[in-house]
């Protein structure tokens, strides 16, 4: 029974020390006060307003849903394409051509961002929106790949061979079968390339110049400069977003899940 | 076979252009920026005509009547006096008394009244070896200097290496303590994570779902916004300092925030989901009826626990250090905005050399070694992740 | 015998494995073979290469006289049954069902009317809007059976359709498939390691060993007359007893056993006298009597053991030289281990062959 209690607190204690910090941040987005601590004098949407009219913050915002929406297509594109080449198992680098795709998750961000500085320079796409969005998609690709590839593994082969013997020509088979059944796996890859462009703060501050300011690199500036309630209205919508993207990224797993399940006999 | 190989090259076709993608814009910045680190080319752009004739030398006879001509062309032509003033310092450093020989000779060789014929005749010392030795290795565009500096070495006039003096030794510490940060968050998230883990493994049904999904939604929430909350947590006027006043326990808010509590308390929150999703999918894989059978054949709990769950455990709980250690190392953002002065990481160094100095040298050189380390810490957690018995 | 199917000396490499060597089979258009052999003969790799999921390293396989090495499976127009069913677990039942016409072009009334018929013919008509994963094993198999059937192919491949289903469930399976083979008058190739289920189910067996085809035949052939060890072991149980082939007189021969006891044996070609043999006696062929009767056959032995067994009794002897094993019908008298016996059997129950 001790033994029971102490587990108990334990994992309360540990829960409260998770979720605590970013519940205790959601309040203060609603202050009507300039400073960002407790108790809260009144209840206002002032930093809401701030957020969404200020000049810096709205940039801000429409940048990251720019650059966001770019990293996500080129990311969901080129891992997509990567992990159907990567099925193809007498393909000979296979592992190292793994390794190398999901690497980018691995390599310190600073260390990254000094080199792509001085290489995007060299192109001219320093400050620019290609820049910022190149730099993101590398670090989103991994995520890309590891979600596809996920999927195209819980594909049974000779439901596509099957297809085959049906009639179906490759390219059908990829229409209707492959494709479908990959799908939460895009889409799930899809939305984390999404979230990683819009948290990425590292790779900006080498890479954007100051008009490709997203909302996260802003974030960091104003932590740093002058913290101010915006910040936390900023964590509001980064938290309600977070919440939105995890049920999709939950309910297309479990949608993946019972698509490719082998039948129960 | 006409079908596998048209197989083979649609998965070209398939993986090309992420495979280019990622060499352009991910293999090419780090290779380059390693080159930044180990090229300097600052001498060579300096004495091109004194390179092309010195690379007939034998490095033993004196220096012949072209070496000499050239050199001085060269020392005649330079207008970049910062440039000069650095290709002296690095020769001085090589070999002394090399400062005081190219005054001596720039100003011999700006007196036009009456050129000299040779540089020997400037100065006796110009027909050493050892003073062209040292030119011909400056000329070479590869240099050690700014590894060795990145470990706080350095070589002295006659080439050893050798530690550079207390004064120029910063990296050294930054290393150290880097590594002294990570290794901290690593042994506080693995005191918690794990019996975090063991906890959730053991629960079924809605508990284990609140307990992964309390590990989930710090995982999937910005780090930004984490960040940001611990800030707003930890300040002066924090809720933390508000509540320890409340409850009479400290008089004066403690200082928990821009030191080294601070960063190690949001860092430990940030990495702790990497340590217990690795040992919960561990845990998870291993027969419930163990530790029963463990009981059964007589071992109290404690036992049941050192001999079966831990052993079982371990790669798990390995894993996931590594995986703690790896994102801790290469960290910037929370010391940059939770940490004082005293608790920036080899990141913010990096970062502070490439745009605050400009010195890519020493970026480059300090960049491989966190990349290195991270690499092979990597392959360490790859070999450990990918021959898991149980996944397949 | 019309050639509907033919492989003409087919090789299959894996790497350095040979999984198929330089085998002959040709099958007649309405036939039902199948492919028996222990796991890893290369069963399933001779019905992928016919399929067109592999290819053959050498050799021809024809189809109504035309070769089709190079045509992509999508072409072959030969229907599947997967061991796992392989169903389109993103589709319905009748979606299932619908694909191979879809791919055929052909228009939606008639592909709704032919999807009905096929669930009909397979029971499953209140099933059609039903996820595969909602569906039971048996039921699975029934729609995959239908998959393949619905745009009347050429031929019908299965490989081990019935492995995950239970005893009683393969047994239905079974004659439903071998009815609708009858019906529709089609052309089967059925893979199997279940040799009750070989030789139920089809017209002809091939016995598969190591990537060779060790015997072809009808079921009473390889039963009755297995031209190899392997076979005679692999299908049924058998007592071997090594011998010397003494003479040869016709269709039969006189085998002298190594206690010295003559056995009067039915032989094929190929075996001379003189050599060394097997002789196969199939337990079930064998009578016991405590007094020597008037069989042409007949070897002294002593019960070692009997066991009753439901339908049959049991029972091991034991001679001087060899162990045999006789399976007795129900109605036979128990033998007590010790009980010295006669075994007596003919000549056309026993085989020789050649070692
Ligand atoms: N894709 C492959 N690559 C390499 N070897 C293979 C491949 N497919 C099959 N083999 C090998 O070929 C041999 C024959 O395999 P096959 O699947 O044809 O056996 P089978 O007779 O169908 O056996 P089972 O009854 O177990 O299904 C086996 O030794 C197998 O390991
Ligand atoms: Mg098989």
């Amino acid at each position: 029974m001790p033994m029971k209690i102490a587990k108990l607190t334990f994992a309360l204690l540990t829960i409260l020390f998770l979720v605590a910090p970013l519940i205790a941040i959601l309040p203060l987005a609603f202050t009507s006060s300039v400073i960002l601590t407790y108790p809260i004098p009144s209840w206002s949407l002032r930093w809401f307003e701030e957020l969404f009219f200020a000049d810096a913050w709205r940039r801000a915002i429409i940048n990251s849903l720019i650059i966001g929406t770019g990293t996500t297509l080129l990311a969901t594109v080129l891992g997509t394409a990567a992990s159907l080449g990567l099925r193809n198992r007498l393909f000979f680098f296979r592992g190292s051509m793994r390794t190398l795709f999901l690497l980018p998750m691995v390599v310190p961000a600073v260390v990254l961002g000094v080199g792509m500085q001085v290489l995007l320079a060299r192109f001219g796409l320093i400050n620019s929106y290609a820049g910022v969005i190149i730099a993101h998609t590398v670090v989103a690709i991994p995520f890309v790949v590891v979600s596809v590839t996920g999927a195209l593994a819980g594909i049974d082969e000779r439901v596509e061979l099957a297809a085959q013997s049906l009639g179906a020509a490759p390219v059908t088979v990829f229409r209707r079968v492959t494709l479908p059944l990959a799908m939460p796996g895009v889409l799930s890859g899809a939305v984390l390339a999404f979230a990683t462009s819009l948290d990425e703060v590292v790779l900006t501050l080498f890479v954007a110049g100051p008009n490709q300011r997203t909302l996260a690199r802003q974030m960091f500036s104003s932590i740093r400069e002058n913290i101010s309630p915006a910040i936390a209205a900023a964590a509001f919508l980064f938290i309600a977003a977070t919440i939105l993207i995890g049920l999709v990224v939950v309910l297309s797993r479990s949608m993946l899940e019972r698509r490719t399940r082998p039948a129960a006999s | 076979m006409s079908g596998s190989s048209s197989r083979m090259g649609r998965s070209l076709l398939l993986l090309a252009p992420l495979f280019l993608f990622l060499m352009g814009f991910f293999v090419w910045p780090l290779f380059s920026m390693m080159s930044q680190a180990v090229s300097d080319p600052a001498v060579l752009r300096l004495l091109p005509r004194t390179a092309e004739i010195m690379g007939d030398w034998d490095r033993e006879s004196p220096p012949s009547m072209p070496m000499q001509t050239a050199l001085m062309e060269d020392l005649k032509a330079v207008d970049d006096d910062q440039a000069l003033g650095d290709m002296v310092r690095r020769l001085n450093s090589a070999r002394s008394g090399f400062r005081t020989l190219m005054s001596k000779t720039t100003s011999a060789l700006g007196d036009a009244a009456s050129p000299p014929p040779d540089l020997v005749s400037i100065d006796k010392r110009w027909e050493k070896p050892e003073f062209w030795i040292a030119i011909a290795d400056a000329l070479s565009p590869l240099t050690d200097r700014n590894l060795l500096a990145a470990v706080d070495l350095g070589r002295n006039s006659a080439g050893a290496i050798e530690h550079l003096p207390a004064d120029q030794s910063v990296n050294r510490v930054i290393l150290v303590r880097t590594f002294w940060i990570a290794a901290l968050v690593t042994f506080f998230c693995a005191c918690i994570g794990f019996p975090y883990a063991i906890i959730a493994a053991s629960l079924t049904g809605w508990k284990r779902d609140l307990m992964l999904a309390a590990v989930l939604l710090p995982l999937w929430t910005s780090l930004l916004v984490r960040t940001a909350a611990w800030f707003i947590l930890l300040q002066e006027q924090g809720l933390i300092n508000d509540f320890l006043r409340a409850i009479g326990l400290i008089d004066a808010p403690l200082a928990l925030i821009f030191n080294r509590t601070g960063v190690i308390i949001a860092m430990t929150h940030v990495l702790l989901p990497f340590m217990v999703l690795p040992i919960y999918s561990v845990l998870i894989t291993i027969p419930k009826n163990l530790m029963p059978a463990a009981a059964s054949l007589g071992a109290p709990p404690i036992r049941a626990f050192l001999r079966v769950l831990l052993p079982l455990s371990l790669r798990g709980v390995a894993s996931g250090g590594l995986l703690v250690f790896i994102s801790a190392i290469g960290y910037y953002i929370t010391p940059a905005l939770i940490g004082g002065p005293g608790d920036q990481m080899i990141s913010s160094i990096i970062a502070f050399y490439a745009t605050g100095s400009a010195n890519w040298g020493m970026a480059g050189a300090l960049g491989m070694v966190l990349l290195v380390a991270t690499l092979l810490l990597y392959s360490v957690y790859a070999r450990l992740s990918s021959d898991e018995p149980g996944r397949r | 015998m019309a050639e509907f199917i033919k492989f003409d000396r087919i090789t299959k490499f894996y790497g350095p494995l040979c999984v198929v060597e330089n085998l002959d089979l040709s099958i007649a258009k309405g036939e039902f073979v199948s492919l028996l052999g222990p796991s890893g003969s290369g069963k399933t790799t001779l019905l992928m290469m016919l399929a067109g999921f592999e290819q053959a390293t050498s050799g021809k396989i024809l189809l109504d006289g035309a070769a089709i090495n190079d045509v992509p499976t999508h072409k072959r127009d030969m229907g599947v049954v997967f061991q796992s069913y392989a169903l389109f677990p993103h589709m319905t039942v009748g979606e299932n069902i619908a694909f191979p016409l879809q791919m055929r072009g052909i228009d939606k009334a008639e592909t709704a009317a032919r999807v009905k018929q096929a669930l009909d013919m397979v029971q499953l008509s209140t099933l059609a809007d039903r996820r595969p994963s909602q569906l039971s094993g048996g039921q699975q198999q029934r729609v995959a059976l239908a998959r393949a059937l619905v745009f009347e192919p050429r031929v019908v491949l299965m490989d081990e359709p019935l492995g995950a289903l239970d005893k009683q469930l393969r047994e239905q399976m079974q004659l439903d498939i071998r009815e609708l083979h009858r019906r529709l008058g089609l052309t089967i190739v059925f893979v199997t390691h279940d040799q009750s289920e070989a030789l139920t189910m089809s017209d002809r067996v091939a016995v598969f060993n190591k990537g060779k085809i060790e015997q072809i035949g009808t079921p009473r052939q390889v039963y009755d007359e297995p031209a190899t060890r392997f076979v005679a072991e692999f299908i049924g149980e058998t007592n071997l007893v090594e011998g010397v082939v003494e003479a040869i007189e016709g269709r039969e021969a006189t085998v002298r056993l190594p206690n010295g006891a003559q056995i009067v044996s039915a032989v094929s070609d190929g075996v001379a006298a003189g050599q060394g043999v097997y002789l196969s006696i199939r337990p079930e062929r064998i009578d016991l009597a405590e007094a020597r009767g008037a069989a042409r056959n007949v070897l002294e032995t002593e019960v070692t053991d009997s066991v009753y067994q439901g339908d049959h009794l049991r029972v091991q002897l034991q001679n001087e030289a060899y162990p045999l094993i006789a399976k007795l019908g129900r109605r036979s008298r128990e033998f007590a281990p010790g009980t010295k016996v006669f075994a007596a059997f003919s000549a056309g129950d026993c085989r020789v062959i050649a070692p």
